[in-house]
């Protein structure tokens, strides 16, 4: 029998260092001029404990949290079930670690359970999720009885005794069976996007998903024609978490300073993995073509080169499309460097994100946070978060990057307005507050609490 | 100019304003549209509340926007179906000429239509992405928050949430069923301020935000004698 385990164990596996481009052998740039060593730990720091509710005062105001409060009043004293696959890493946890100390202030007590399963019912999983994501697998009769019989272990191992029971991602959907009896009003929050399953798969959880009392999508792009009410979500993240709360500027010239990056003059930066379908090489290509016109430099910062193969060839190509060009940073960092992205983003005159394919794109969600003039890809959610010439720029070839990274450089009064509207943007509709007022207005509809 | 501290204070309302505000939750309809004639399809069988999220609802969630957003109908004909013509006249729409969601609905009904029976080739082309019709819930939230004169009127609206404001002077007159707001009709039944009433319901919020109209209102009352 596979060894039981949390589904965590694999994200706690990588431990990806920082390099710069000086730091890496072999990869042509030794004309670059010589920048100090960035120093990241190289251990993840502890977690900063969750922020209480009157901490977001200042930032969304008396009034809107006076609205959460209200709206949480009839409420109090019920009790929520967040169930998911995973405590650390990846963007649901992340999100639950805010999310459910703010449902629990608010009165709504609420509890937060991971489900586990041996490496055969997570192999089956990641299966699933590619599959869902349009991946073309072969569902077989073995990965359903496993899928199954994990499911019952943990419908065995957990209880149900809350009024809202929400069950995130396919992993723990099966779970459903245990509200037989029961009044509590059950929904599946689907993170993932659903918009070109496979039918094999999505055929096995349809039956699962249709007997929630409501789903709940990013997207509406990624709903399905279900029997059940389908809200939408956006997603959000946390402005008092270390990626997203105010930095001293001493830090973020800090920071510059260890990566060697010049605040005196603009900075054009992209944060995402080193993955083909962020286009790194591509923002190299739209940055050459306007440093002919306007003087910049480009920093590339991401991860995922340490811990995935394809990265690590990413990363390779990205340094050989860079050259020689002292003006090019690229930083490799390893994923508990929230502090740092936060800085880079905050020194940024411009925040580009050229994504060939996009789920919904947090950085950018980071970057018009931060006030940052945006470029990005109209692709995936991005266009949610990025109105064309009124909260960013949308563009979708290397020369309109090239070109708006030229206009915006030369327009900053036009990139500030942008930015004021990206950040009132992030403000409405996509802060973690607005999405526990989400939660609470569910909840408050499922149980016909809506007058 | 008259300032704050030179208003009259003691003139007392007859009844108290009351704030209130509203929370929506947004949910996914069955309907799509890909092309003109999908989208007239889905403007008819829509629900109201779809056509009020899409509507009323989405200058709320935009209200920082004071140029270039009116609703998201005009905003997919221009971005994803690239039919400026069609997006001028829907963006044309003013909510405050509307005090039924199915006038609202008819009148988006009679732009689609004759724009597509006067540009038929238009009619076969795809939208780069697809228009989703959502829904909106809604919750009305009681905010403890009264004002018995002007002074306290004024102080309360320095304060209140984009949502409030919203939910008094935008959405109001879908519950009146008048063409008015929350604020004018109680400025002038209870402080018979007619002229200040008038005047708000002037204030354009197509070229302001929502902070725009709050410091408009505010200063229209400011200078009242």
């Amino acid at each position: 029998m596979d060894e039981m385990r949390h589904s965590t164990d694999r994200v706690a596996e990588a431990r990806p260092t920082a390099t710069t481009n000086q730091e890496t052998e072999g990869s042509g740039q030794g004309q670059l001029r010589a920048r100090k060593k960035p120093r990241i730990s190289d251990m993840p720091p502890a977690p900063p404990p969750a922020p209480r509710l009157a901490e977001y005062e200042p930032i969304i105001g008396t009034f809107q949290l006076d609205e959460l409060r209200f709206l949480a009043k009839p409420l109090v004293g019920k009790r929520a079930k967040m169930v998911n696959s995973t405590a650390l890493g990846g963007g649901v946890a992340e999100m639950l670690n805010r999310l459910v100390p703010l449902l629990d202030e608010l009165g709504v007590k609420t509890n937060w359970e991971v489900i586990t399963g041996g490496n055969d019912f997570f192999d089956v999983t990641k299966a699933f999720h590619n599959a869902l994501h349009g991946a073309d697998i072969i569902l077989t009769q073995q990965a359903r009885d496993v899928f199954l019989r994990t499911t019952e272990q943990n419908r065995q191992r957990i209880k149900f005794e809350e009024e809202f029971i929400v069950i995130h991602d396919p992993q723990p959907a099966g779970l459903i069976t245990s509200r037989e009896g029961s009044s509590a009003r059950w929904v599946w929050r689907c993170h993932i996007d659903l918009s070109h399953p496979n039918p094999d798969v999505w055929n096995f959880l349809r039956p699962m998903v249709e007997s929630y009392d409501a789903a709940v999508f990013s997207s509406p792009a990624f709903a399905h024609s279900l029997g059940i009410p389908q809200a939408l979500f956006y997603p959000c993240i946390d402005p008092l978490s270390e990626k997203n709360k105010d930095l001293d500027d001493s830090y973020v010239q800090q920071v510059c300073d260890n990566f060697g990056i010049d605040r005196s003059r603009p900075i054009v930066t992209q944060i995402s993995r080193f993955d083909r379908l962020k286009d790194p090489v591509g923002v190299i290509r739209a940055y050459k073509m306007a440093r002919k016109y306007v003087d910049c430099q480009l920093v590339l910062a991401g991860g995922g080169a340490a811990d995935d193969p394809e990265g690590a060839v990413v990363l390779r190509e990205v340094y050989e499309a860079a050259g020689d060009d002292p003006d090019i940073i690229i930083l490799d960092l390893p994923p508990w460097s929230a502090l740092e992205i936060n800085a880079l983003q905050r020194a940024s005159t411009i925040v580009v994100q050229k994504s060939l394919k996009e789920g919904f794109g947090l950085t950018v969600t980071e970057a018009l946070w931060k006030g940052k003039p945006t470029i990005a890809s109209a692709v995936g959610g991005i266009p949610t978060q990025v109105i064309d010439r009124q909260t960013g720029v949308l563009v979708n070839s290397v020369e309109g990057c090239a070109y708006q990274i030229r206009y915006l450089l030369t327009h900053p009064e036009f990139g500030a307005q942008l930015g004021r509207n990206g950040r009132e943007h992030v403000k409405e509709n996509f802060l973690m507050t607005t999405n526990a007022r989400r939660w609470l207005l569910l909840f408050r509809i499922l149980t016909g609490l809506i007058t | 100019m008259m300032t704050q501290e030179s208003i009259p204070a003691a003139h007392q309302a007859r009844t108290p304003f009351e704030f209130k505000s509203a929370a929506h939750l947004l949910f996914i309809e069955r309907q799509r549209a890909c092309n003109i004639d999908e989208l007239g399809e889905g403007l008819r069988s829509c629900s109201e509340e779809s056509i009020f999220q899409h509507t009323f609802r989405t200058l709320e969630e935009h209200h920082f926007i004071k140029e270039g957003f009116s609703n998201d109908f005009a905003q997919w004909a221009y971005m994803e179906l690239r039919e400026v013509g069609l997006g001028e006249r829907l963006a044309s729409l003013d909510v405050r000429e509307f005090t039924a969601l199915v006038t609202l609905r008819s009148r988006i009904i009679g732009i689609v239509e004759e724009f597509a029976s006067a540009n038929p080739k238009a009619r076969a082309r795809s939208a780069a992405a697809p228009f989703y019709f959502c829904s909106s819930r809604t919750i009305v939230l009681p905010m403890h928050r009264t004002a018995s004169n002007l002074d306290e009127f004024i102080d309360c609206l320095r304060m209140v949430s984009p949502h409030s404001l919203h939910y008094h002077f935008i959405e109001a007159r879908l519950r009146r069923k008048l063409e008015s707001n929350d604020f004018s009709i109680w400025l002038e039944r209870d402080l018979g301020l007619k002229r200040e009433a008038s005047l708000l319901n002037e204030i354009d919020i197509y070229t302001s935000t929502l902070e725009g109209v709050r410091r408009k209102i505010i200063q229209i009352l400011e200078n009242s004698p």
